[in-house]
């Protein structure tokens, strides 16, 4: 609100023109998108200050969370996946990809607050509340803040992973040279190792550029749980002050960033397997 | 019935035979049967509007078999009732998307050509943010109603409607019956709608199903950032949100609904998937010819959920 609720019309009338409101929609959008262009996000309505500077504090620590919830999410999920194809079929795989399933579908913030109550709550260990440390200022402090929301965001992630080099993994197995490499006396862990996860491992790279991605993006919901000062949880509290030039200059950040981020692993894919080629 | 329509069904009584699939069945039977009921009267006094402010943020009692929240509400009241908005909204969210992405992916695999190209595009642009990303802007912009929470969300399940759609009618699109009907003369939409689409609904049935699952967990979530269906109607997701203020006072109140919210989910997302599964003939044991796999390749393409880029690469 850029005026007291119970502003007068007087009141009203005068601040209108000051922001240029009484322009149509339409007009105001294409000035924004054009200064925005240059590189120029407007002001905060709220608190005056520059879109780009309040955008620019939250980005590093969107950032750190989504690289831990990243890194996490595939350290859980390799292990799972691999386990998953080598047994296929039995009880392991079945109980493993159920495990995936769950860690898909169990809403993040009901993690969250599961998380919160375990670790905060009852055993008082960690904060209930994460505040943004960066790494390399406290590592032990940012651990503590950073544990609880990058476990939450990783089960997803490695729910993703898991399900994706699982498959993966599962056609590789299956095909000739794994075959022609069995039938040559090679043992199946050697046929693992050195053959079959190093092309499975190919695809599953874009899996990771496309989790990072979705993690700074998507966060939104594990950083409200946490109350942590991320990207996500500014357009959450912009949306709820009507402060529009912040929604629409994140909500751009975002965009760009996470386009940017599935170009750059579309074009490494076409780099790393040159059997690929786009039409 | 038609034979198409007569095959799909047969193949989704086999995806409900298993166990996992036909426990989900049952579960959200029983949680719609009790959705409704609590429609159609007040049963065993459970009021979810009615205020105790007396008894309130109580732990599981005989009388409060979930505990009371900060106004003395019964809060598993509020959870059968949070069930009917979670699936009206999840319902509305689907029907909304299928209505808008399935003729989006029809005519563009039919046609192919610049309407191909450009309706992708569209779908390309609805992907550019992620899922609650896009949900938010829109809420933004539509403000806080259950009319906008279900549009938003139905938006976000565009893409892979027009996607599962698209690759239906690029698979279909060579088969006898298809290339018959046109030799009788039969119009671009008679052949999409006569023919294509009774050949191309299981696939699409499955997405249903699986979205439906994330509708439900994104509007929970948008309930719980604050922009959901406003108060006082009872929502899963807000229940979390509040149940989280008082996480020292209740332990269960943000526990409970939060189980019964992802129990619902994982059903929906069970069964589709057990669906999806029959559809491309992987639930066949070690050895079985993949003759039950009609739309193997192009659907596990189209559904992959994970698929990692929009231009698909060709190997």
């Amino acid at each position: 609100m850029l005026v007291r609720e119970n502003a007068t019309e007087e009141q009203i009338a005068l601040v209108t023109p000051k922001f240029g409101l009484d322009r149509p929609v339409v007009v105001q959008y294409r000035d924004w998108l054009l200064r925005a262009l240059g590189g120029d996000l407007g002001q905060s309505l709220h608190s005056r200050e520059p879109v780009l500077k309040l955008i620019a504090e939250r980005l590093p620590a969107t950032l750190q969370l989504a690289v831990a919830a990243t890194a996490i999410g595939i350290a859980l999920g390799i292990p799972v996946a691999v386990a998953s194809a080598l047994a296929q079929g039995t009880w392991l795989d079945r109980l493993l990809s159920g495990w995936s399933a769950l860690a898909l579908g169990v809403p993040t913030f009901w993690v969250g607050i599961l998380l919160i109550l375990l670790f905060a709550v009852e055993l008082g260990l960690l904060p209930a509340a994460s505040a943004y440390v960066p790494f390399w200022e406290d590592t032990w402090q940012a651990l503590r803040h950073t544990i609880l929301p990058a476990l939450t965001l990783g089960l997803y992630v490695s729910g993703i992973s898991a399900r994706f080099l699982r498959g993966s993994l599962v056609s590789e197995l299956a095909s000739d040279y794994v075959r022609t490499a069995r039938s040559k006396g090679l043992t199946e862990r050697v046929i693992v190792q050195r053959h079959v996860l190093r092309n499975a491992m190919l695809p599953f790279i874009t899996v990771v550029g496309i989790a990072l991605a979705g993690c700074i993006g998507g966060a939104v919901v594990t950083e409200s749980v946490f109350t942590y000062p991320g990207l996500g949880r500014l357009v959450v509290q912009a949306i709820g002050t009507r402060d529009y030039p912040l929604v629409q200059g994140s909500i751009l950040v975002i965009l760009i960033i996470y386009v940017l981020i599935n170009l750059v692993v579309d074009l490494l894919y076409v780099y790393i397997d040159p059997r690929i080629e786009y039409g | 019935m038609s034979e198409a329509l007569r095959s799909g069904l047969r193949l989704v009584r086999r995806a409900l035979s298993r166990p996992a699939p036909a426990v989900s069945v049952a579960y959200l039977m029983y949680l719609m049967v009790l959705a409704s009921a609590a429609l159609l009267a007040r049963p065993l006094e459970l009021d979810p509007l009615e205020e105790d402010v007396a008894r309130m943020l109580e732990g599981p009692s005989w009388e409060h078999p979930f505990g009371t929240d900060e106004l003395g509400r019964d809060i598993l009241a509020r959870a059968i009732f949070g069930a009917r908005t979670s699936l009206t909204t999840a319902a509305g969210a689907v029907l909304l998307a299928a209505a808008i992405g399935v003729p989006m992916g029809l005519v563009a695999g039919f046609f192919g050509g610049l309407r191909d190209a450009v309706l992708m595009r569209l779908v390309d642009l609805l992907l550019a943010l992620p899922g609650i990303m896009l949900a938010l802007a829109l809420i933004a912009v539509l403000g806080r109603s259950q009319a906008a929470a279900l549009v938003a969300v139905g938006l976000t399940g565009v893409p892979t409607f027009a996607r599962v759609a698209r690759a239906q009618v690029l698979s279909l699109r060579r088969r006898e019956v298809v290339l018959a009907v046109k030799a009788f003369g039969a119009s671009p939409g008679y052949t999409l709608v006569r023919t294509v689409l009774p050949n191309a609904w299981s696939p699409i049935l499955a997405q249903m199903i699986v979205l439906s699952s994330v509708a439900i967990l994104l509007e929970a979530a948008l309930a719980f950032l604050g922009v959901g269906i406003p108060p006082p109607t009872p929502s899963w997701g807000e229940m979390l949100r509040t149940g989280k203020e008082y996480l020292y006072d209740s332990l269960t109140y943000a526990v409970l609904p939060g189980l019964v919210l992802t129990l619902t989910i994982l059903a929906f997302d069970t069964i589709g998937r057990a669906l999806s599964a029959v559809l491309e003939g992987r639930d066949a044991p070690a050895g079985r010819p993949a003759g039950a796999a009609l739309w193997s390749a192009s659907s596990s393409a189209a559904c992959c959920s994970c698929s990692p880029s929009s231009s698909a690469p060709r190997r």
